[in-house]
């Protein structure tokens, strides 16, 4: 009874507020900062004065951001847009660190510069990488050391890299592309890479003319970029560049040629995905760019097109575009029913729809998820797309197929330079499509929804599109079974 | 093998180590102005093997790394693939539920990050039993203040106050959501570390630093819709990916259609933290050190780069 008689009595702890509405967003920093420094002052000094609890609470008068130094900021735009820009000093001894966290640059700190590699085989998992695609959940591709060495062998004689070889790297290494044509290509053979953590065209720009690179892998969207601003300011590309790579979506053939004439280096394009380590086909080196064409399968890799069965087809003829080689991945993580339906006969099932010529250049015309099949007939989505985009106020287009009960409707969605109404567009197709190939609903967008290597992203057109980014306060999604 | 093409059939991490013992001053990596050479890079690349290695990783273990483009993240690829441990590097836009989903399904042991991921990362760890370690890196954090939408809540308090961070995560979570509650907000909630919610926008957040042995709560609170606009065009986002890089926001205004005043705020949240923590809150200001401190911090701040 006594304690708690005593307890009550106790007095309550007494807090700091500091209230300030109307600072800026420096503020945001020093005002906590400076108490943090003043208490670890206070406790050398022994001061009584300190509190043990001081609440801050403050507002901005002005927009602001408060950057970490290795932030790109653009200051002549924040000053032409009234932003105040604050940078967060470089944490020193007394940093913070969120809690239960550790820190890289300590733990680097406290490790020993020895060691001798695990042993491993070429069967080891070197990677697990996922896989959005534009369509599903994110699928772990497993690529083994071996999938990665056959890569690099691959793509040896097209791009051969050597010590003197300084290559632009923009391609983010979490993707494959970067991760194996870039990172590996260029460490496997002496090469030095420009690495380049935050992608905008200025920025792209500005390090090639300052690093002065010889080799140069990127995506359309890129390309499309340099080119821009390569003409906007009337400069040309050093002459150092010798060879430029381009992947993940298809670069028009104009484009091709114009980045040509602008660096005065070839420019390649090459096809692959995640499950081949990336580049599985090329335009050949010495060899003819054919419009539309992914090229020749490279070394290491066998391409063929195959039927529904899996019965190879003859030159000419569509169909599922098959790869087989040492390259190719193993198949995808805690994912058994995926891998077995992904190959036949030891065939890797590309999803890419598209034919041989004569030649041995191969073309891919879609994805095999995104057909449309209305009154039993096969849509190729591209094939609308890429009338929509003869009509010359169009932008970008993505056509879709959506359920209406029994049927899909084919559903468009554009981007436009000027003004045009759906009924324009449609008699537009009408001109060179079938009618059962016209589309039945256009919407007109501001932007296309875009993963970072340019391709649309149209599951995020469709009706039951659920935003993955979200949190749900019940266990609905992420990370439920499907 | 001195510089000429390797020609043979290596890999990765013996093709470095080749070039390091044949020609150590070549360069392999170049980043803002610095030149770091293949010897360099075998070396912190070992120091993150060790480091890995001293945190109980293990040959097939998966390390998730989500880092762009820095010498770190070149660094910590090497040293994963010297520990024979599994590399799951995956897009730093991801958010979220996509996080969640690919630590969950590649049951990651250690996950490599940028330091401004701390918040999110911290929202999804109670539901990875898996991931026992986080490692911070690099200086990108960015955060934007805007007079119209953004009220900043700092704590800063005796490390003994904050010891159980599970603890102090619910307790600072719930405060937060008696303050949006309070603002007028009701069906706002709180699942575990992080933010405050309203279906799945965020509406407020928080993270809980540690430094020198005292315990600091940072927390933003949206009382008006933030117009990111202006701030992007200042730090150069591609238009396609804008709204990916900010996360799916509400805010006190956009729910209850209207804007609360300062001084309700302010009697909220002391109201809020007076409660929480049982204690009395009274307006003060700094003392003599803290106003030398402020200055100094303020005029780094502002010191162009």
């Amino acid at each position: 009874m006594k304690w708690k008689i005593f307890s009550r009595k106790r007095r309550k702890g007494q807090w700091r507020l500091i209230f300030k509405p109307d600072g800026d967003v420096a503020d945001v920093m020093a005002l906590p900062g400076a108490v943090v420094e003043g208490r670890i002052a206070g406790r050398y000094l022994l001061a009584s004065s300190v509190t043990a609890g001081t609440v801050i609470i403050q507002g901005v008068g002005r927009k602001g951001i408060l950057a970490g130094v290795d932030v790109a900021v653009d200051h002549e735009a924040a000053s032409e847009h009234d932003v105040d820009v604050a940078y967060q000093p470089r944490s020193g001894r007394a940093s913070l660190r969120p809690a239960e966290t550790i820190n890289f640059e300590e733990m680097m700190l406290n490790a020993s510069d020895e060691f001798v590699p695990v042993s491993t085989t070429p069967e080891d998992m070197a990677c697990i990488l996922y896989t959005s695609g534009t369509t599903g959940r994110p699928k772990g591709v497993k690529l083994t050391i071996k999938n990665f060495l056959c890569e690099q062998q691959s793509t040896e004689q097209a791009l051969d890299v050597t010590p003197k070889d300084k290559i632009i790297g923009v391609l983010p290494f979490f993707h494959v592309f970067g991760l194996s044509n870039v990172l590996h290509t260029g460490l496997i053979h002496g090469a030095s890479i420009v690495l380049v953590p935050q992608y905008s065209p200025g920025n792209l720009l500005r390090t090639i003319m300052e690093s002065r690179p010889t080799l140069m892998i990127a995506i359309p969207t890129m390309f499309g970029h340099l080119l821009t601003l390569l003409e906007r300011k009337k400069v040309r590309l050093p002459d150092t560049l010798r060879l430029c790579l381009s992947g993940a979506a298809p670069l028009p053939k104009e484009m091709i040629e114009a980045f040509e004439r602008c660096s005065g280096c070839r420019v390649l394009e090459g096809y692959g995905l995640t499950e081949t380590v990336a580049a599985c086909c090329l335009t050949p080196p010495d060899g003819v760019c054919k419009a539309g064409s992914i090229g020749v399968p490279l070394p290491g890799f066998e391409m063929k097109v195959v039927d529904g069965d899996g019965k190879e087809l003859a030159l000419g003829e569509v169909g599922e575009i098959a790869i087989r080689g040492e390259g190719v991945t193993a198949g995808y993580y805690n994912l058994p029913q995926d891998t077995e339906e992904a190959f036949r006969g030891g065939w890797f099932l590309t999803g890419d729809i598209g034919y041989q010529d004569q030649d041995g250049y191969f073309f891919v015309t879609d994805r095999k998820k995104e057909i449309i099949i209305k009154g039993g007939l096969n849509i190729s989505p591209r094939e609308v797309e890429d009338i929509l985009l003869t009509h010359p106020v169009v932008k970008e287009a993505a056509v879709i197929g959506r359920r209406k009960g029994e049927r899909e409707e084919i559903v468009a969605f554009v981007t436009t330079r000027g003004e045009v109404s759906a009924r324009e567009l449609v008699s537009h197709c009408k001109q060179s499509l079938s009618n059962f190939k016209v589309p039945d609903e256009i919407f007109f967008m501001g932007i296309l929804p875009m993963s970072v290597t340019g391709k649309v992203l149209k599951k995020e057109l469709t009706d039951d599109y659920r935003d993955e980014r979200k949190i749900e306060q019940k266990e609905i999604g992420p990370g439920s079974v499907d | 093998m001195s510089a000429k093409s390797n020609k043979k059939r290596l890999g990765l991490v013996q093709s470095i180590e080749t070039w390091t013992a044949s020609s150590p001053d070549l360069v392999a990596l170049r980043f803002e102005g610095e030149a770091i050479t293949y010897k360099e890079l075998n070396l912190r690349a070992n120091r993150v093997a060790n480091g890995l290695q001293g945190l109980g990783v293990k040959k097939g273990d998966r390390i998730a790394i989500m880092l762009p483009n820095i010498p770190e993240s070149v660094y910590t690829l090497v040293g994963t693939l010297k520990l024979g441990a599994v590399a799951v590097p995956f897009n730093t836009l991801y958010k979220g539920g996509e996080i969640l989903h690919i630590l969950k399904d590649s049951g990651a042991k250690c996950l490599i990050a940028l330091t401004n991921f701390a918040p999110m990362i911290n929202e999804i760890r109670p539901e990875l039993p898996d991931l026992e370690q986080v490692i911070l890196t690099g200086e990108r954090n960015l955060l934007f203040a805007h007079p119209e939408s953004t009220a900043f809540i700092q704590l800063i308090l005796q490390g003994d106050l904050i010891k159980d961070i599970d603890g102090a995560y619910q307790k600072m979570g719930h405060i937060l959501l008696k303050i949006i509650g309070d603002l007028g907000v009701k069906e706002a909630w709180y699942k575990h570390r992080g933010s405050i919610r309203l279906r799945g926008d965020k509406i407020a957040t928080f993270v809980i630093s540690e430094v020198e042995g005292m315990g600091l709560i940072n927390a933003v609170v949206f009382l008006g819709p933030l117009d990111t606009r202006d701030f992007l065009r200042v730090v150069w986002v591609p238009p396609e990916i804008r709204d990916k890089v900010v996360e799916p926001l509400t805010s006190v205004q956009q729910e209850t259609g209207k804007r609360p005043l300062w001084d309700q705020v302010k009697e909220t949240v002391v109201a809020a933290i007076e409660q929480g923590f049982q204690v009395e809150i009274k307006e003060g200001s700094m003392v003599r050190d803290e106003l030398f401190g402020y200055e100094k911090l303020r005029s780094l701040a502002y010191k162009a780069r």
